[in-house]
């Protein structure tokens, strides 16, 4: 996928005159906390059990290769063959070799970010092999070939007619319709022959757990389901955070996903399988392929501040919270990760320098932190990330070198303020400022700012004191 | 007689230094000792967040200097106390010597409303006020310092007043410092529809605790609804019991 994220502020401000984008992230947040508080109350102890969520991840982030290595040896006596890729680009290549080796026309895809994060779609395509994928919303945005809007419902943005055309012009349908029923059914006609006869899919992998070698699926459309039962091969891909201790744990962070993710107890359809088809089973693939991708991730994980971002489980919680977000949708953030979400990972994985604009684009208000049920401090991870990335920048670093003078000395400190108030205050009329050309301008262009103050609360207190002393004498 | 430390913050000081003094007053007709130090400067919440941590170092230690002893220090800007509560013992995490200091002083500082509710015990201020009020919750007082149920505990107790609901309450007005001039357009949507809600709750005067949110909220005001006001809740607080007598 076309990385745009330094895009992000043109984006945004287009995105922001978009009027149905604008109707449809009013009425997000709102949707989003009633139904998530509402599923939260069918546990005994809500808050404990996003305590207990928590907990799990910082555990499995703080183990991470100790339960890879336990996952692997144990998925391995199931019978999956495990790949360890170091990079998108190996992750790619060992697909499409496989898929050449054994004689594969095309690929069924179960919705997965991380075949997203890999470009996996495109490089398959290029290759000479068609990647469809079989989820709804994510068929949707592999035709237009557009970044999702929101994780969970990548489509969901979009007007039926544009629907309409999109499919009319790729032959899903063929006579014009807008009745939302019949597009569907016409979609899921045209994806469920690709079942049949199915010789290779790839998805993602929600959760695995170390205990068992198990790896798990969420979704509401059946089609991972069958991704899972009717190839010959099956790809599971996961990127290496999603390891989990026990089946326990791995069962709990399933409700708390869903119950984030779109304010299920449970989803549709949850797979839990353990290697390839056995002896006797009724279905299943013949070959599992568990493949574990790095992409930079182990480069993170020496970063401990950074890492916290691995417990992640792709909720999408903090898009749905995130008033930055329900601004702009999610577009603008220029990759495969959106929304808070992607403001913690995509600087990590593509680099802080391309990506600035997704740790300065945050008012650090905390709303993700706070609903995230894997404990993912966002704010936190935004000022490490502008930390690292302070340097850079030449005129901020003079300001406060200029600044950390000043601040260790309250009569520096105040004798400063003596001489900004008249510099300032040039361009105020009536104890109002409107503007200040060339300076602040993003704040002027909506905002007043009153004029300072003529006598700081500093200096009131000096005065004051004086009389007071001398009342005293 | 209680006494307290002022921590007056920059904005407050160079913008809003009516909020100091009414911060002042209220405390003082509440039987409270103020006392401040000038030596205060700045938390150093800004260098914090623009990722200037060494200079925000500096800000964090002069702070401790200046404020370490106090029994109890107040603030009418609870971002400032957040900072300090929990930017600090971070900050200093690799000098124990500070760390320490940091990590005494955390509990001792409180945002104005928290101190006069949970430490003082005090939730009528005396005050009168004849209308319809809203309050806005400000992001790091209600998810840093998790105080929401004392300011709107002393606005209950305002005779006359009447607290009406305002839509999105909780959600962000916009401001975020440098955000707010760096991504103009997207912090002027945020405060617009903050002010539509306002306006919209029917409430005639908007209520918060927060001078950075002031300054956002009040700025949008100023410039497209000139005769709405929104006013720090020491200020409120503080006149409408002058306003008694």
């Amino acid at each position: 996928m076309d990385v745009r994220t330094q895009e992000f502020a043109a984006a945004a401000n287009r995105e922001l005159k978009n009027e149905r984008s604008r109707n449809f992230l009013g009425r997000l947040a709102p949707y989003f906390a009633r139904s998530c508080a509402g599923a939260m109350k069918t546990f005994p102890d809500p808050a404990a059990a996003v305590a207990c969520g928590r907990a799990i991840r910082a555990d499995a982030v703080a183990r991470l290769p100790d339960l890879l290595e336990q996952f692997a040896k144990n998925a391995l006596a199931c019978g999956a063959k495990i790949i360890w890729a170091k990079t998108a680009a190996q992750a790619n290549e060992f697909i499409l070799a496989l898929a050449k080796e054994k004689g594969v026309r095309y690929v069924a895809k179960g919705k997965s970010m991380v075949t997203e994060e890999m470009g996996l779609n495109e490089y398959l395509k290029t290759n000479g092999i068609d990647a469809f994928e079989t989820d709804l919303g994510e068929f949707i945005i592999q035709l237009l070939r557009r970044p999702p809007f929101h994780i969970v419902g990548p489509a969901i943005n979009l007007p039926v007619e544009e629907i309409r055309d999109l499919f009319l012009a790729h032959g899903v349908i063929d006579e014009p319709t807008t009745d939302r029923i019949a597009l569907g059914g016409a979609a899921r006609r045209y994806l469920r022959d690709k079942f049949r006869r199915l010789d290779m899919a790839v998805t993602g992998v929600n959760m695995a757990a170390a205990d068992t070698g198990a790896i798990f699926n969420v979704e509401n459309e059946g089609n991972i389901r069958l991704c899972k039962s009717s190839p010959a091969i099956q790809v599971s891909v996961m990127s290496l955070e999603k390891v989990v201790p026990t089946m326990n744990d791995a069962l709990h962070l399933l409700r708390l996903l869903c119950r984030h993710c779109t304010g299920q107890k449970l989803s549709s359809y949850v797979s839990i399988d353990c290697g390839p088809k056995k002896p006797g089973d009724a279905d299943g693939p013949e070959e599992l392929y568990i493949l574990i991708l790095d992409n930079g991730r182990s480069e993170i994980y020496r970063d401990v501040k950074a890492r916290e971002a691995l417990r992640c489980i792709r909720c999408g919680a903090c898009l749905s919270v995130c008033p930055v977000y329900g601004k702009i949708g999610g577009y603008p953030y220029g990759w495969v990760y959106s929304g808070p979400m992607g403001q913690v990972l995509n600087p990590l994985l593509l680099g802080r320098e391309q990506t600035r604009d997704l740790y300065f684009a945050t008012t650090l208000c905390g709303a993700c932190r706070d609903v995230c049920p894997a404990g993912v401090d966002h704010p936190r991870l935004f000022l490490h990330y502008r930390e690292q990335q302070a340097s850079s920048v030449r005129a901020q670093g003079l300001f406060f070198k200029a600044w950390g003078r000043l601040v260790k000395s309250g009569g520096r400190w105040h004798f400063a303020v003596r001489l900004l108030r008249p510099l300032i205050n040039r361009f105020a009329a009536n104890g109002v400022i409107r503007k200040m050309p060339g300076l602040m301008n993003g704040w002027f262009a909506s905002r007043n700012l009153p004029a300072l103050a003529h006598k700081t609360f500093h200096k009131q207190w000096k005065k004051q004191e004086r009389q007071r002393d001398a009342g005293r004498r | 007689m209680k006494t307290v430390s002022l921590f007056i913050p920059c904005l407050v000081d160079l913008f809003l230094p009516r909020i100091g003094e009414a911060t002042y007053r209220l405390l003082a007709r509440l039987g409270v000792r103020c006392i401040y130090h000038s030596e205060q400067t700045c938390c150093g919440q800004p260098a914090v967040n623009a990722g200037f941590t060494k200079e925000a170092r500096l800000a964090a230690r002069h702070f401790i200097d200046v404020f370490g002893d106090d029994e109890a220090i107040v603030s009418p800007a609870g971002s400032c106390v957040c900072a300090v509560k929990t930017h600090y013992p971070e900050l200093l995490e690799n000098e124990p010597f500070w760390r320490e200091r940091a990590e005494a002083l955390a509990p001792r500082i409180y945002e104005l409303s928290q101190y006069l509710v949970d430490v003082l015990g005090v939730s009528d201020c005396g005050a009168f006020y004849d209308g319809k009020v809203a309050y806005h919750e400000s992001c790091h007082i209600l998810r840093g310092l998790g105080v929401s149920a004392q300011p709107k505990e002393l606005l209950s107790r305002v005779r006359g007043a009447k607290l009406v609901p305002l839509q999105g309450a909780e959600t962000c007005c916009g401001f975020g410092g440098e955000f707010a001039n760096r991504y103009p357009e997207i912090s002027t949507a945020m405060v617009k529809e903050k002010c539509e809600n306002y306006l919209a709750s029917g409430a005639d005067l908007l209520l918060l605790n927060e001078p950075g949110c002031l300054l956002n909220i009040g700025g949008y005001l100023s410039r497209h609804v000139p005769d709405r006001k929104v006013m720090h809740l020491a200020e409120f607080l503080a006149a409408a019991g002058r306003e008694e007598r």
